[in-house]
């Protein structure tokens, strides 16, 4: 018998997944050392998304090198995790944002994110699944992606770090629950391994400049 | 220099997705795959050229194509189609090419990376090429009226479906092999 067939079948269940990537953390770490930056810089940076996820449903945060893989769930309410999950990341934009006026330029953190939602296997402390790897294509996208998008937004108007992407399925519960964040559509992307084309939404933070808020709305 | 005010211009649009990359990838390699795109993009744009097309905009493994005329489009598609059985880089890889044609009002702009095409008939048009087949195109009820009788009489029944933001959409498949 394989050793597959051996083992029981992963829990199954639907949450909200945050992709958590550290801008050019290779690059601090290979400039500035792992051992006098690169690890305390990474080891804040999972101070921080405890502290933020401790009350939102955290239940999973696994490293992904140089970044996180994070789960929220909420045993009421699917929509609701995703909301606590938004709700988790902009918390944690905003306390990165005082630590890095606190901190020398090479300890400072910066984060691109991307939310999801989906069924995911539960695997020890780790999550598997299609859903995951289209969080991770999420937060892949970047400036470059754009030329390839249908109805993209300039692709000067996409940030370089600190920003929230979000699927459809997320973007359609944040309207839905009437969520105090605005969303723009940065255009319909092809994201490997996936078929068809996606929408893709930038969330913009509670507090934002006017011109951030163009383009295609979600109403 | 400030870039240009964009143009809305009613413009006939081309999706066109080439179906077995993967597979070909698993089977051949990536390499291989490299090379076919390239050739694919190298005659697609030439073609493009032939065809009085307005832009011409890559998109991972397809093409978005823009027309002034809907005359035009049509013969381009033909002429892409015709490389699977023409073109050795092609021939015998199970490869196929799934179109779509759309005719609407778009905003044509200038942007960073060169000329585009957006506003919602760009995403009408893409996802009808998500419902195209291999070797088949999906033509909108609307291109089709302004195209040339003979097409007419080669599309298929009229189907409909409802897109988000768009609505109902009529559309018609024409089938391209033998053609």
């Amino acid at each position: 018998m394989a050793a597959s067939d051996a083992e029981p079948m992963p829990e199954v269940v639907t949450e909200a997944i945050v992709v958590i990537d550290l801008v050019e953390s290779t690059l601090t770490s290979n400039l500035s050392g792992w051992y006098a930056v690169g690890r305390q810089v990474i080891r804040d940076l999972r101070a921080l998304i405890g502290e933020v996820g401790e009350s939102r449903g955290l239940r999973c945060l696994r490293s992904t090198g140089d970044g996180y893989l994070l789960t929220f769930h909420d045993p009421q309410s699917a929509e609701r995790a995703a909301l606590r999950a938004v709700e988790a990341v902009f918390e944690l934009l905003n306390r990165v944002a005082r630590r890095n006026r606190e901190v020398p330029e090479e300890r400072a953190l910066n984060l691109r994110c991307a939310v999801h939602l989906g069924e995911v296997d539960i695997v020890s402390n780790d999550r598997e699944g299609p859903h995951i790897s289209l969080a991770f294509r999420l937060e892949e996208i970047s400036r470059a992606s754009l030329p390839a998008a249908l109805n993209p937004i300039p692709p000067e108007q996409f940030p370089l770090q600190n920003y929230v992407l979000c699927s459809e399925e997320v973007a359609g519960i944040l309207s839905r629950r009437a969520s105090p964040w605005e969303m723009v559509s940065i255009g319909l992307l092809k994201l490997k391994g996936f078929p068809g084309w996606r929408e893709v939404f930038r969330v913009l933070p509670e507090e934002h400049p006017a011109d951030l808020g163009r383009g295609i709305r979600v109403s | 220099m400030e870039a240009p005010a964009p143009l809305r211009k009613a413009l006939a649009l081309v999706f066109c997705d080439i179906a077995g990359t993967t597979r070909l990838t698993a089977q051949e390699g990536d390499l291989v795959v490299a090379t076919m795109l390239r050739e694919f993009f190298e005659q697609t744009g030439r073609l493009g050229t032939e065809h009085r097309c307005l832009i011409m905009k890559f998109l991972g493994d397809g093409f978005l194509a823009a027309f002034d005329n809907v005359k035009n489009a049509m013969p381009f598609v033909f002429s892409i189609q015709s490389l699977l059985s023409q073109n050795a880089m092609f021939m015998g890889r199970s490869l196929g090419f799934k179109f779509s044609l759309h005719y609407g009002n778009v905003l044509y702009i200038e942007t960073s990376y060169g000329k585009d095409v957006v506003g919602e008939e760009v995403y009408v048009a893409a996802r009808l090429n998500e419902l195209a087949q291999p070797n088949e195109i999906v033509v909108s009820q609307v291109a089709l009226e302004r195209m040339p009788s003979d097409y007419k009489a080669r599309a298929g029944a009229s189907e409909s479906r409802e897109f988000k933001r768009a609505g109902k959409v009529k559309f018609r498949r024409v089938n391209l092999l033998g053609l």
